[in-house]
């Protein structure tokens, strides 16, 4: 042990000096591996952040595509004086729309007389709203959830159908007629 | 903190009366007669008023593009009318509190009808 301490006295100064930055830099490598061992999520953690970067850059993309978007409304379908989507742009605004209006939801009611019915007694609360592009049939799906008591009894009603028109507000995008017939 | 309070209640004071300006009964008598009025999300209805309820033959129109031509009773749908929608589905027949209730016809916008019995929005088979 003297032999050890004597042998590191006659090392030179600049040695000692870099042998500790180096002592120095595996200590705060080490300590950042073991805490990062403890609390750290590692790899997972850089997972989700990729996923959460790859949600914000798309929804960058469709803020930036609907406000290149016309105000006013949108359609899908032939027959009016409205913006008509391209097959591309209906997916896109679909994709991109969160909220349905409550003429939307009181049109689709028209066929639904038991959503109607809990929606009026609810005092037109809804419970649920869903905006989504179906890969399968290529459409949008838009929908809504009430629930209430209706004459002492509990019920839940799903309506649904392909969206078919969206209002542009220049902000945001929002469904307009839900087509479930 | 007084000019920001200021603010906020003389943009609410504007507001309330651009709405208001822009909101109601806009043409003509939407008590007892014929008047158009406009509602806060643009729904128009022009037609026939009793006690200030739409009552006779009127017209509403919505903002998404459905619009309801025939008779009303006390603001409601009832009696014949035709229900255009948006993507140009029609259903052409009998209302009842705002339902189709009766006689009538759905036309699909691809020319395809279902005729006959429907009650409350449903086609009885």
């Amino acid at each position: 042990m003297e032999v050890s301490k004597n042998s590191f006295k006659t090392l030179s100064e600049p040695f000692k000096q870099f042998s500790g930055l180096v002592g120095i830099i595996i200590l705060i490598f080490l300590t950042f591996f073991i805490l990062n061992n403890i609390f750290g999520e590692g790899d997972e953690l850089v997972a989700k952040m990729k996923i959460e970067e790859e949600r914000i850059a798309e929804e960058r993309k469709l803020n930036k595509l609907i406000s290149s978007l016309p105000s006013g409304v949108l359609v899908s379908f032939d027959g009016t004086d409205n913006f008509k989507l391209s097959d591309e742009l209906y997916e896109a605004v679909c994709k991109a729309t969160k909220l349905i209006p409550q003429r939307a939801i009181m049109g689709a009611n028209f066929l639904n007389f038991r959503a109607h019915e809990i929606y009026t007694i609810n005092g037109n609360k809804i419970d649920e709203t869903f905006v989504k592009w179906d890969d399968e049939k290529n459409k949008c799906i838009a929908g809504f959830v009430v629930s209430g008591n209706n004459v002492g009894v509990d019920e839940t009603v799903k309506v649904s159908g392909e969206a078919l028109s969206f209002l542009s507000t220049g902000i945001d995008t929002r469904v307009y007629f839900i087509k479930n017939f | 903190m007084k000019k920001l309070i200021f603010f906020i209640l003389f943009s609410s004071l504007i507001t309330s009366l651009a709405l208001a300006r822009s909101t109601g009964c806009k043409e003509g008598n939407c008590d007892n007669g014929y008047g158009k009025w406009v509602y806060t999300d643009k729904t128009t209805y022009e037609g026939e008023w009793v006690a200030t309820k739409k009552h006779g033959q009127g017209t509403e129109t919505w903002p998404n593009g459905y619009i309801y031509k025939g008779e009303f009773k006390e603001s409601q749908w009832n009696g014949t009318g035709i229900l255009f929608f948006p993507d140009g589905s029609t259903y052409e027949g009998e209302w009842a509190n705002g339902f189709m209730n009766g006689e009538g016809t759905f036309t699909w916008s691809d020319g395809k009808q279902k005729k006959g019995i429907w009650k409350n929005g449903s086609f009885q088979e």
